[in-house]
């Protein structure tokens, strides 16, 4: 009896991955039966392939037995065109020949599907677990949480070269067609040598090469998810990124936190003015500063305008170099303590804001009243629930600041006027950025229902 | 080619607008680089025939205002022809720009009044900065005085005069709150005349003293009212509350608090003899009392205290229209409800001289003052 020889398909997949160490090409052989398996073992489920398939084939008596197992396996696949096959291996599956047959089957390892806690968006009550770095996994929670036959999931494949898996979900009963389909268009436009993450990707999804605000917003929370999904907004997820894109967003989702829909009504009522008026200190804050000491400090109270005068008695720039050297020295404090480890930020930030800000006052290089209001903007950038959108405002406080020290208080206004222009004239995906819906939550969630 | 060019354009439009950063330019000017001009007091001047000699008051900014013990302000005078010139001329005396946003006080002399008030009042009308809502007084003896007297209660950073006439500070009938902007408005129009408060100073008790106030008459002398005739007006004008009134009656003495007041009026000329009706309702309680009291007279002490009320009303109605002023407004009211025609103020200077005044007082108790 002649040893039977492995299919030529073997050899030259063989030689393509060649010099790697971590492939396999070995063959089962018992009583004349023969089978041959050919896989990258560092991504393949050692147990698994065991279990499925080295295992059953000595306990088959016929080869004949064996492929039919082997072809009713639930992880079993067409085998493609080569090049989609050398990928797919690469990924985990294994090609499986008996006699003239060859079959692929999907035992990836997958080590990256543990499911995250919630770092960016933390929330006191609902879901405390986030999305999962392994796209299926993220698959498998939305779908856990959203039983209906609606919910579409859509594989795009872009040829970039880590080929990662890119899915858009939506529930085809609420889902805007010509949002979906401009997604779809604009995902086939990317051409990227390599995209990593779902913040890479939404890069790639704003409209302009220079952005400041975000067009489509990156969230970790299954139920912020959920709720867009309802709402008939678009989600896509990419493989090896614990976050996910959704699209399209206006300006005020960036404003609102999962948290409102778990607090009663006036809770979240105050929580949400908080929001706002935080939001609108932290822009304009710096701005008013420089508008009332340099411009118009008539508009202040005596007693504030004597105190702010007082409080600058030997500070040697003008109140606007005041303001932007205090603004970066937070934001230097704010990004250094974002960068360092847990364990050193605290040093940081107490270093940078607590020495840092007493000798400034001390050396009358800053008034005190600065001091106040430099804390007040650091403090009040954070309560924006979204962080692209804190960002965002963080670089939206120096333009309105260049605005005030040019032209004072009409200076503010105008520039405040001109950022509400810009984001008027912004669109998501056809959506108008600033648009206001005046809605209730049971509304928006059956938005497009037809 | 057409890249480089546009990366160039734009590099000179970020340098272009980097430089503009450098040049602060005229209206950037440091708050530390302003004096605030907390009041201003203008006196005929002894030094320029028909001119004026202003007195400005400055806040000096302290480094901290808690620790500051004594009130920090300065004063400067200066002798011009007009109120503008003066002004102009004292910013030439301090390093720093003079800020007249924040001055909340124009204090004038009693002997400006009967000159021409509004050319020389006309200076704080257009100039940008001073606020209308700015308080306009008199002061009783010079107005240099009392812009420079230093209270014993001012603190830094807080101006005695300022809590007199906002409400902040202290609320009394006898204090009387008028406004650039209601003075602008009285002393051209027609038909109404503008009460002032008069600043007096208690060198006794190192105070102010506002308890009394002026109506003035443009061109002519003014009329001066004393401390409770000032009280009266008030309280029917601006309906001040806290407004307390002694009644003496059959050797009994009753104070009164009247905390609400409410003044109606209704000039009524197609009757036998011109007439203004003016119900007047106050209501309050009984603050002190030298008898006992009983809550089932009350009805009785109402009667008591309007008819007392009443007269007191009445003398003041009288003695303002012998003096031919009209701080109420009646003339106002007439030209607003009439049809306008051309010699309508002649009309009513005709009527006002010889109108009757029909004063319903209305005193309502809600108790004696004290549990029985």
């Amino acid at each position: 009896m002649t040893e039977k020889l492995a299919p030529p398909l073997f050899n030259s997949l063989a030689e393509q991955f060649k010099p790697t160490n971590d492939i396999i090409q070995t063959s089962l052989q018992l009583k004349g039966h023969c089978a041959f398996l050919f896989y990258v073992k560092s991504v393949v489920d050692g147990d698994k392939l065991q279990q499925t398939i080295i295992r059953p084939f000595f306990e088959m008596a016929s080869e004949e037995g064996f492929a039919s197992y082997i072809q009713s396996l639930p992880n079993q696949t067409d085998v493609p065109d080569y090049k989609k096959l050398l990928m797919m291996l690469s990924a985990g599956f294994v090609l499986v020949a008996i006699d003239n047959r060859t079959f692929l089957l999907n035992i990836r390892l997958v080590k990256n599907n543990e499911i995250q806690e919630t770092v960016m968006e933390p929330t006191i009550h609902g879901p405390q677990k986030g999305l999962s770095e392994d796209v299926e996994t993220t698959i498998n929670l939305i779908r856990q949480r959203y039983h209906n036959s609606s919910l579409k999931i859509e594989k795009v494949k872009k040829n970039d070269v880590s080929n990662r898996a890119i899915v858009l979900l939506y529930d085809d009963d609420r889902v805007d067609p010509d949002v979906l389909a401009k997604i779809r268009a604009k995902l086939e436009e990317i051409n990227t040598p390599l995209l990593q993450s779902a913040e890479d990707l939404q890069h790639f999804l704003n409209q302009s090469k220079l952005t400041l605000f975000p067009t489509t917003m990156v969230t970790e929370r299954p139920d912020r998810i959920i709720y867009n999904l309802v709402g008939g907004k678009v989600v896509i997820a990419i493989d090896g990124s614990p976050n996910v894109i959704l699209a399209p967003v206006v300006f005020f989702d960036f404003m609102s936190s999962m948290e409102d829909n778990y607090h009663v009504s006036l809770v979240t009522g105050f929580t949400i003015m908080l929001r706002y008026l935080g939001l609108f200190t932290c822009i304009f804050l710096p701005s008013f500063y420089v508008a009332m000491t340099s411009y118009n400090p008539d508009i202040l109270r005596i007693e504030l305008a004597l105190t702010v005068a007082g409080s600058r008695i030997g500070v040697p720039y003008p109140s606007f170099v005041e303001v932007f050297f205090m603004l970066f020295f937070m934001e230097l404090l704010t990004e250094a303590s974002m960068r360092l480890p847990k364990a050193v930020s605290a040093t940081a930030t107490t270093v940078g804001g607590l020495i840092l800000g007493t000798a400034a006052t001390e050396a009358a290089l800053t008034s005190t009243i600065m001091i106040i209001i430099i804390s007040a903007v650091a403090i009040s950038t954070f309560v924006i629930p979204i962080n692209e959108m804190s960002f965002a405002m963080r670089i939206t406080r120096f333009i309105l600041l260049i605005y005030t020290s040019l032209f004072g208080m009409v200076g503010l206004l105008v520039g405040f006027i001109g950022i509400i222009m810009f984001l008027a004239n912004k669109d998501s995906l056809g959506i108008p950025y600033l648009r206001i819906s005046w809605k209730g939550k049971s509304d928006e969630l059956r938005m497009n229902n037809k | 080619m057409a890249g480089i060019k546009k990366m160039r354009k734009g590099c000179l439009l970020i340098a272009l607008l980097t430089a503009l950063l450098l040049q602060s330019g005229c209206a950037f000017k440091d708050i530390d680089k302003r004096v605030f001009v907390v009041g201003i007091g203008i006196d005929p001047s002894d030094k320029v025939r028909n001119g004026f000699k202003v007195t400005l008051k400055m806040a000096k900014p302290v480094g901290n205002v808690k620790q500051a013990t004594a009130p920090v302000y300065a004063y400067i005078s200066h002798d011009s022809e007009s109120v503008a010139e003066a002004i102009r001329t004292m910013e030439t005396q301090v390093d720093k720009v003079l800020d007249l946003g924040h001055n909340r006080i124009i204090i004038m002399h009693r002997d400006l009044l009967s000159k021409d008030l509004d050319t020389f009042m006309d200076f704080f009308t257009r100039r940008g900065d001073v606020q209308y809502i700015a308080y306009v007084a008199v002061a009783e003896s010079t107005a240099e005085e009392a812009i420079t007297f230093e209270p014993v209660t001012e603190t830094p950073a807080s101006i005695a005069l300022y809590n007199y006439f906002d409400d902040t500070g202290t609320e009394s009938p006898y204090v009387i709150t008028t406004f650039l902007f209601e003075f602008r408005r009285e002393v051209l129009g027609k038909g109404i005349n503008t009460v002032m408060p008069i600043i007096g100073i208690d060198k006794e008790n190192n105070t102010f003293k506002v308890d009394k106030s002026i109506i003035l008459k443009l061109g002519e002398e003014p009329l001066e009212l004393n401390s409770v005739e000032t009280k009266y007006l008030n309280s029917l004008i601006n309906k001040a509350s806290g407004f307390s009134y002694k009644v003496e009656e059959n050797d009994m003495t009753l104070v009164l608090n009247i905390n609400e007041v409410k003044m109606k009026y209704k000039i009524i000329l197609d009757e036998v003899s011109p007439r203004i009706d003016m119900n007047i309702k106050k209501v309050g309680v009984i603050g002190e009392s030298d008898k006992r009291l009983s809550i089932k007279h009350l009805q009785k002490y109402d009667e008591i205290v309007a008819d007392d009320v009443k007269k007191k009303v009445m003398e003041l109605l009288t003695t303002l229209q012998k003096n031919n002023v009209d701080p109420f407004g009646f003339g106002l009211r007439y030209r607003a409800t009439r049809l306008s025609r051309k010699d309508i103020m002649d009309e009513w200077d005709r009527i006002y001289p010889e109108i009757e005044f029909n004063v319903k007082m209305d005193i309502q108790l809600k108790g004696t003052g004290a549990v029985e």
